[in-house]
């Protein structure tokens, strides 16, 4: 492929282009890098890489190999907000095929580490260096989108950000059934699911960046007319991702997502064994499991559900609906719990995870109402470190607060409901933050030199 | 440019569509 090819200025659609071809090209790249929330079905095998059908001396142990995600999630946050500004730049193009280098380049130095048994290298591989590939993919498709949808924004986003839901949807049972093929008397099968995902996710991602355009400057869908009196929020200007992030509006919505993510993050991290545990000798492991998957595709059809509403609601109004609900839902799940009514507490959690989702979808749409559309994939990089930062203190928040009350002497079944309130708390702060949002002050609009 | 639209949702689609039944199939399975 030559610079040209790859260059903004090729990626420029005709006039008679659709630019409904434009979501699968985002899609494309969204469901190979949703790959990482299925991570966890590599970690068993991770740790019997030796010993194969049990874990050996010198195999890794559990603790060890879950940092692989943890690095990759957190490197997926601060290489969005650092080479934000670069995909802006280059176009999404050039951006999604490094995203994609770099993505299937993490599963191919991840499976050299495997084989030489190097847990380093599988941390520099898939953690670091995939890592980057998730974050420049998970931006690249945004202000594109945005630019080609002036009319349906949150929708636009909401396809692609679904994708990324999806993406472990597909990546959980596909890993499994290559391990499965994979597997003989000297391999359990991971080091090869490796190469051959990092091959399947590299042409995946190569469609989206053979499909991919821009609309050409000062392009609009046809028949369509901004509003004349945009809603209370929306600008007309536009704000640079450097003066952006100074701005009190940056971290408001900062702690909006921040509160949202950490909210949902950390019932999904536990969601197995809290069932389990409050419903005590009724719901089997296996049941939890399917608990998991309902409220996955709850978290994945959330994406498309509310970042659409909220093209017609209003992006403050989704999150306002977010955070009530969410406290409402929160502060009712131990009744329901104590109640032993299984349905009602699956029904909340499906709920809240979709609007978990919900808020992954929204923010972009969010961003460009409150920042414009120029350098909106660069604002929204920066904003995900509030992702990293949720992906730590959720898991943390509800683990420690539950080993806290057991050792306590609470009893097991009784042991979420603190974090549930506690919840409840930081869903109050999401918003207040998002009641405080007002617009942006014109002084930090771009002038046109 | 119609054929290309359906190509492009189609191949988004088929694996995302596979990946929703395997687990609604696993939610089934193990909700019964």
């Amino acid at each position: 492929m030559s610079g040209g090819f790859l260059d903004r200025s090729s990626t420029i659609a005709a006039p008679n282009f659709n630019r409904f071809c434009v979501p699968p090209a985002a899609i494309a790249v969204h469901l190979a890098i949703g790959q990482v929330y299925a991570f966890s079905t590599f970690n068993i095998p991770l740790t019997r890489l030796i010993g194969l059908s049990e874990s050996a001396p010198g195999d890794w142990s559990q603790k060890q190999v879950v940092w692989i995600f943890s690095i990759a999630i957190a490197v997926l946050g601060s290489s969005a907000a650092v080479f934000g500004r670069w995909v802006e730049r280059v176009g999404p193009r050039k951006a999604m095929l490094v995203a994609a280098l770099c993505f299937a380049g993490g599963f191919l130095v991840g499976a050299i580490g495997i084989h030489l048994h190097s847990l380093w290298l599988l941390y520099a591989g898939y953690g670091v260096l995939g890592g980057c590939g998730l974050g420049i993919g998970y931006i690249s498709p945004v202000s594109t989108l945005i630019k080609w949808f002036p009319d349906r924004p949150g929708m636009a986003t909401g396809m692609a950000i679904m994708g990324f839901g999806g993406g472990a949807l597909i990546a959980a049972p596909l890993s499994v059934m290559l391990m499965a093929h994979f597997k003989s008397a000297t391999s359990n099968g991971v080091l090869e699911s490796f190469v051959t995902m990092g091959v399947i996710y590299f042409m995946f991602m190569v469609i989206g960046v053979i499909a991919v355009r821009v609309p050409p400057p000062d392009w609009k869908p046809a028949g369509w007319i901004a509003e004349a009196k945009p809603k209370a929020l929306v600008t007309s200007g536009n704000v640079a991702a450097s003066v952006a992030w100074r701005t009190p509006q940056f971290w408001l919505l900062w702690g909006v997502l921040c509160m949202n993510v950490t909210a949902g993050i950390g019932v999904l991290g536990v969601a197995s064994p809290m069932i389990q545990e409050i419903f005590s000798g009724r719901v089997t492991a296996a049941s939890a499991a399917g608990f998991v998957g309902l409220i996955s595709l709850f978290n994945m059809g959330g994406r498309f559900f509310w970042a659409s509403i909220s093209d017609y609601i209003g992006r403050r109004a989704t999150y306002m609906l977010f955070f009530l609900l969410g406290i409402l839902l929160y502060s009712t799940v131990p009744t329901i719990g104590f109640g032993g009514h299984i349905g009602l507490f699956v029904a909340a959690f499906c709920i809240i995870l979709s609007m978990y989702g919900g808020g992954f979808a929204t923010i972009p749409a969010y961003l460009r109402d409150v920042f414009g559309t120029m350098e909106v994939g660069a604002i929204h990089g920066r904003l995900l470190t509030a992702w990293s930062v949720a992906g730590v203190l959720g898991p943390v928040l509800v683990s420690n607060l539950r080993d806290y009350q057991l050792a306590h002497g609470v009893p097991k079944a009784q042991a979420y409901s603190v974090t549930m309130y506690v919840m409840c708390g930081m869903l109050l702060i999401g918003f207040l933050c998002n009641l405080s949002m007002r617009p942006v002050d014109a002084k930090h609009h771009h002038q046109s030199p | 440019m119609k054929a290309r639209l359906v190509l492009l949702w189609l191949i988004v689609g088929v694996p995302l569509a596979w990946g929703v039944f395997k687990t609604l199939q696993n939610v089934i399975k193990l909700l019964q």
